[in-house]
């Protein structure tokens, strides 16, 4: 009967919270949209199922050996574990108490040679850190997973209708508007106190208006990695809703003749100039903004390799297998973000209003930019390839061809509005690179 | 006191972040727009061989064509021939 207990007491059920219970459905729910509803399936589905494996009870795939330890060692071990953070354990609590003391001194008071020494007491007992804990450390806590992704999509665009339209990157620097003003609304509504978000958490947050996946997920982890699970579900889904976001803006912002202006046809651009961009950007961003420096190396490394034509082996594994092995361990180690206690709160339902609202902006902003620029040039601008401007490749870009053809059949923006789209990459890379030298 | 600092730091941070994606940009455009400028400027000739080399080609067939025709069919009867033996 004891050992019917002991196996009882082992089990999920037995040991299931709410929490974590309404996570694993929060991590189906991912995986009904990524299956049935086709949202962003490649990130959403490692996402949601890393989600389901962080909450399982008892395994902790995805907390330290230390937490694992707390969690579930013996008595004698967290006496031992006490001693090593300089705390005492009232001897007449029981050890549930215990343990959720040494969970509050671990995560707040602890120096951390004293989080070492009791790591390496539970280490020493033979508690390991979970899978998914690893996975986050050497994937997204090094910086690395989102800096690999960005050299595959630099390895998958083309410069060419940018290099033919210079001017459509200033589309892509107002669509970063959107970045920023979600950041200051988010400090307006800490200041107001309905939130509590930090200048660095604003700042995280706002860079879901950058559209752009892995530059979110590389500022969340260097500025507000506490948010990191949040943000990059709020990223990616609202990049899924691209085609019912924008829209609206777009018919709202603009005219039907403005819909329709037809715009010249692009230049050919020479391979020679492909090949120089990529360098050319290179030197622009180690004189003038460092900071911005990994994420445009990476981009500008995988850009030469697809341009330059000598490499094509390592270009078409940036651009395929690379990409794609680590995309799965992206989108797992971001799953490990989704436990309970840190996404389960009201903040994480401004993260994702605030979300919707700053690819609204930055949608808003880059057709109005293009009205602007549509005044003051000669050529031609037609205000949809604007929204374009958000990076969102090349979903933006196709929405912009879809509302230009629904206003006039023979008009085909599609190559017009690559050049804002991949501009709001190396824009919201530029505002990335910025906030991470004025917080980080 | 404290939230009236942090309304004050997003803001700057605001201006700041906006102002210095613009001015990289600009200058990003300026710096393409001049070496697309240097590089049709130095480098027209390649382009101009790559067309030549295209046009020349697309009109070669048509003239070589039967020309061409015959030694492939003469290539083939004769290695077929020495095949079979």
């Amino acid at each position: 009967m004891d050992k019917l207990v002991t196996l009882w007491e082992g089990s999920g059920l037995y040991n299931l919270e709410l929490g974590q219970a309404v996570m694993m459905v929060v991590g189906l729910l991912l995986l009904y949209l990524a299956i049935y509803k086709k949202f962003e399936p490649l990130l959403l589905v490692p996402i949601g199922f890393g989600g389901i494996l962080a909450n399982i009870p008892e395994a902790g795939l995805a907390i330290s050996a230390l937490d694992q330890a707390i969690e579930v060692a013996k008595p004698a071990v967290l006496q031992q574990m006490a001693a090593a953070l300089g705390a005492s354990l009232d001897p007449l609590s029981n050890a549930d108490v215990w343990r959720e003391s040494l969970h509050a001194i671990a995560h707040d008071a602890a120096a951390p040679d004293q989080l070492r020494a009791a790591r390496d007491i539970a280490v020493g007992v033979g508690y390991g850190d979970g899978m998914l804990y690893s996975f986050y450390n050497v994937a997204i806590a090094s910086g690395i997973a989102p800096l690999i992704i960005f050299m595959g999509v630099g390895a998958m665009t083309d410069f060419g209708p940018l290099l033919a339209n210079p001017r459509t990157l200033f589309l892509g620097a107002a669509a970063q508007f959107g970045i920023f003003a979600t950041l200051f609304g988010a400090v307006v509504l800490s200041s107001m106190g309905i939130m509590d978000f930090s200048l660095n958490q604003a700042a995280a947050i706002g860079i879901i208006g950058g559209a752009d996946g892995p530059t979110s997920i590389y500022v969340s982890s260097v500025l507000a990695p506490e948010l990191l699970g949040a943000i990059a579900v709020a990223a990616y889904a609202y990049m899924a809703l691209v085609p019912l976001i924008q829209p609206p803006i777009m018919r709202l912002l603009t005219t039907q003749k403005e819909r329709e202006i037809k715009m010249t046809q692009l230049r050919p651009v020479s391979k020679l100039e492909k090949v120089v961009f990529p360098l050319v950007l290179l030197i622009l961003v180690a004189l003038f903004l460092p900071d911005a420096a990994p994420l445009l190396g990476m981009f500008c490394f995988g850009n030469l390799m697809r341009e330059c034509g000598v490499v094509e082996r390592l270009s078409d594994t940036a651009q395929n297998a690379l990409i794609n092995i680590v995309t799965i361990i992206l989108g797992l180690s971001v799953g490990s973000k989704l436990m309970a206690d840190s996404f389960l709160s009201f903040e994480t339902l401004g993260i994702l209003g605030l979300g919707i609202v700053a690819f609204g902006i930055g949608t808003a902003a880059g057709v109005l930019m293009a009205k602007l620029m549509n005044l003051v040039s000669k050529m031609p601008i037609n205000p949809l390839i604007g929204a374009a401007g958000v990076s969102a490749v090349p979903m933006a870009a196709r929405v912009a061809n879809k509302v230009g053809l629904e206003a006039n059949p023979h008009n085909f923006l599609l190559m017009h509005a690559m050049g804002p789209n991949v501009a709001g990459v190396i824009g919201s890379a530029v505002a990335a690179g910025v906030m991470i030298k004025y917080l980080g | 006191m404290q939230d009236q600092e942090l309304l004050q730091d997003g803001l700057a941070l605001m201006a700041l972040g906006m102002g210095l994606v613009f001015v990289f940009l600009t200058v990003l455009v300026i710096s393409v727009t001049l070496m697309s400028k240097l590089i049709g400027r130095f480098q027209p000739v390649p382009v101009a061989v790559d067309t030549g080399k295209k046009t020349s080609q697309s009109s070669a067939p048509s003239a070589q064509s039967d020309e061409v025709m015959a030694v492939i069919s003469a290539a083939v009867h004769r290695y077929r021939s020495t095949r079979r033996r």
